[in-house]
């Protein structure tokens, strides 16, 4: 019995030892994804996004010359294992640094665990307001704004249509139930922010972008976060409306599909549907090339937008990143590989600028961002205010023409942009 | 008058797909008191079976409908023989298939990831976002031939349990498993069939959900429940009564979604689960369990 005890805790020695030794020779990044479950979709490809940017950082040699080691986990779309595996990335795999999650539902709750540990907290993905009003000190937004301020670029792209008497006079707003899709609507509609965790009000967003531009919402309606299936019913219910303009704000880009499968289905005309997401490969797939014509979405990457960023410290422009993607996995980016890669560019930029993995001092560098002096990244440049989210950022209005996702607004920034097509054709 | 027949018809049209969707898990509780809650992760991987026929051939989802059935039967024998033969006769049989099942989900589901990936998938027919239109009135097409090949192949069932030798078996083995034994029936064999049979339903609603609704490996857990409610409203075993709480509940859900709001067309499927498991445990067409 006593043999065997000295031989476990030998074992035990000589596999920390190890552990320890190889911890110190590379850094390591913590990761938790929803792989499986309700967003699934979404997760594995910020997977995707993750492990290429990392395969090429370990392929120029690392950073500071010490290979990165990724660590992903599978939270099954569920907040508390989220919360859970960063708790375990942080105390048992002590990680150097951490990615972050995907969807404002999982962010939320993960915001404060990383918090607690004084962690720099990138954010790919959680746009709502009330998670960057929580006063978490080193949180860093990689997409466009706070997912209320979005209507902004909304108005701005119907701004664009050439005769302004055409432009919709009414809109049906119709949303998930879901922390994301509520915050682009509060924002649309002009209504209160408020802090789930004590009822207290971080923002009054009255009269919200629609009243603002003179639209009228003839119908507001949400569904259920999971399991909503009767979306020929709600689409009857959009065409009763009458609504010349539909704004479908999802959850997932499986509800777009299913959305605007039933919308066909039913014959709803609108002048324009405006969608939160559908620029993922798979929307034109299960939507068909003639019911995607005109359908805008936005977003923040698009593939053919000349954004110059860097990825270990040499030139490493948007245009490399789709090529090393379609290289890497035989099929084009989307947006949900493509920010996370952005994450990673960040956090690599992060270490070198602070020269160290001390996330106090990648924080202090984040933090002193400036327009000159910018994150650069395959999503543009980041900078970031004092509650993290980006400063001068502007949504890319996307829209599905012929079958391609050109990309139409802002306009006079980029190569590329081409006209906006107004009205929609129709199903 | 009209909205209320519109309504009417999207209720009806849902509820035929979900009628084909449960009743398989119907018939295998019936039969062998399997609380299959892989029957949804099976109906997906009946799913990708006409997708990829679709996407690789060009074949029609409901022409490849017996194909995916046969598939799913057949992998429906292979899972019986492994998982459930052995603990037929044990005493806590039902609560074990409840977890066995259970982790057979997960399985199915990492498994279809894999193969796969977590992309959400759809088959599309032209008929698929297509519809009748009557005046001011439509019918979506796709829902009008998944319901009416579900109501049809639940139809078929139905002779085939009420008027096959066979059926008669599997018929007596759902009543009083040792009786039927006790008369000469071989109930292990019957259970394999109609597991097979149970499963083929799945691969065969797989077909129809794949133009029906978009899937995707996790797709299963937003099913299970409200396939679950439907079963257990209609009388858990019954296939007759899953038909009928099918079009009940989707009809109910149809005018709440419309009337009180999209947000409570869901809750609607799991209200009648917990008003059902209080006032009538044993569902509309259920029969009341004798007490010890």
């Amino acid at each position: 019995m006593g043999i065997n005890r000295l031989i476990a805790a030998a074992t035990i020695s000589v596999l920390s030892a190890s552990t320890v030794a190889s911890a110190a020779e590379t850094i390591r990044i913590g990761a938790s994804l929803p792989i499986t479950g309700g967003l699934s979709v979404s997760g594995e490809k910020h997977k995707r996004g993750y492990e290429l940017c990392n395969k090429l950082i370990n392929e120029a040699g690392g950073i500071l010359g010490k290979q990165v080691e990724l660590i992903v986990s599978d939270n099954r779309s569920d907040p508390a294992t989220a919360i859970n595996q960063y708790e375990r990335f942080i105390n048992v795999d002590k990680v150097d640094a951490v990615y972050g999650t995907f969807s404002s539902r999982l962010t939320f709750p993960v915001g404060n665990v990383l918090s607690k540990y004084n962690m720099v907290h990138p954010v790919p993905s959680g746009g709502a307001l009330r998670i960057y009003a929580q006063g978490y000190k080193n949180l860093f937004y990689f997409q466009v704004n706070a997912a209320e301020y979005t209507g902004k670029d909304m108005i701005g792209l119907l701004k664009e249509i050439k005769d302004p008497a055409d432009a919709p006079k009414t809109v049906a707003v119709v949303h998930a139930d879901d922390f994301f899709a509520n915050a682009i609507a509060t924002g649309l509609l002009g209504q209160k922010v408020i802090d789930p965790a004590n009822d207290k009000e971080i923002a009054d967003l009255a009269p919200g972008y629609f009243k603002e531009a003179g639209i009228e919402v003839v119908m507001e309606e949400k569904w259920p976060e999971e399991g909503f299936n009767d979306w020929l019913n709600l689409a009857n219910s959009i065409k009763r409306s009458g609504a010349e303009m539909i704004v479908g704000l999802t959850a997932s880009a499986e509800e777009a599909v299913q959305l605007m499968r039933a919308l066909k289905t039913v014959g709803a005309s609108a002048k324009l549907v405006y969608l939160s997401q559908g620029a993922q490969t798979e929307f034109i797939e299960g939507v068909g090339k003639d019911a995607a014509d005109g359908v805008v979405i936005h977003t923040t990457w698009h593939k053919d937008v000349p954004f110059k960023s860097t990825l270990a410290g040499k030139p490493f422009d948007n245009a490399d990143f789709v090529k090393a993607f379609e290289a890497e996995y035989g099929v084009e980016p989307d947006e949900d590989s493509a920010i996370p890669f952005a994450v990673c560019q960040g956090i690599e930029q992060a270490i070198v600028g602070a020269g160290t993995t001390d996330n106090a001092k990648m924080g202090e560098w984040l933090h002193a961002r400036t327009k000159e002096q910018p994150v650069q990244t395959v999503l543009g440049n980041f900078s970031w205010d004092d509650l993290g989210l980006p400063v001068d950022k502007a949504h890319i209005m996307t829209q599905w023409q012929d079958g391609k996702l050109t990309f139409v607004y802002p306009t006079g920034q980029f190569e590329g942009v081409v006209p906006f097509r107004y009205p929609k054709s129709g199903f | 008058m009209t909205d209320i027949l519109q309504i009417l018809i999207l209720g009806l049209a849902l509820g035929g797909v979900i009628a084909l969707m449960g009743s398989g898990l119907s018939l295998v509780f019936g039969v062998m008191r399997i609380v299959n809650l892989a029957h949804p992760s099976l109906i997906i991987c009946g799913a990708y079976v006409s997708y990829w026929a679709f996407k690789l051939w060009g074949l029609d989802p409901i022409a490849t409908l017996p194909i995916a059935a046969l598939i799913m039967a057949a992998i429906g024998v292979l899972l019986y023989r492994l998982m459930f033969e052995s603990q037929a006769k044990s005493a806590r049989y039902s609560e074990m298939t409840v977890l066995l099942t259970f982790a057979l989900a997960m399985i199915v589901e990492g498994f279809l990831g894999a193969a796969f990936t977590n992309t959400q998938r759809v088959t599309s027919p032209d008929y698929a976002t297509d519809a009748f239109f009557i005046g001011s009135l439509f019918i979506p097409k796709g829902q009008f031939y998944a319901g009416v090949v579900s109501l049809a192949i639940i139809g078929a069932l139905t002779l085939f349990l009420n008027y096959s030798r066979l059926g008669y078996a599997i018929r007596a083995t759902t009543q009083n498993r040792e009786a039927a034994e006790l008369l000469g029936v071989n109930v292990n064999l019957i259970s394999m069939v109609a597991f097979a049979i149970g499963i083929g339903l799945a691969g065969a609603a797989g077909s129809l959900v794949s133009f029906v609704f978009s899937f995707f490996p996790a797709k299963q857990w937003e099913w299970i429940a409200m396939l679950m409610s439907v079963v257990v409203l209609g009388g858990m075993g019954s296939v007759l009564g899953t038909v009928v709480a099918s079009l009940l509940l989707s009809v109910v859900a149809a005018f709440v979604g419309t009337w009180v709001g999209a947000t409570w067309s869901t809750m609607t499927f799991f209200l009648a689960l917990f008003v059902i498991l209080l006032i009538r445990p044993q569902g509309l067409f259920g029969e009341k369990p004798e007490l010890a």
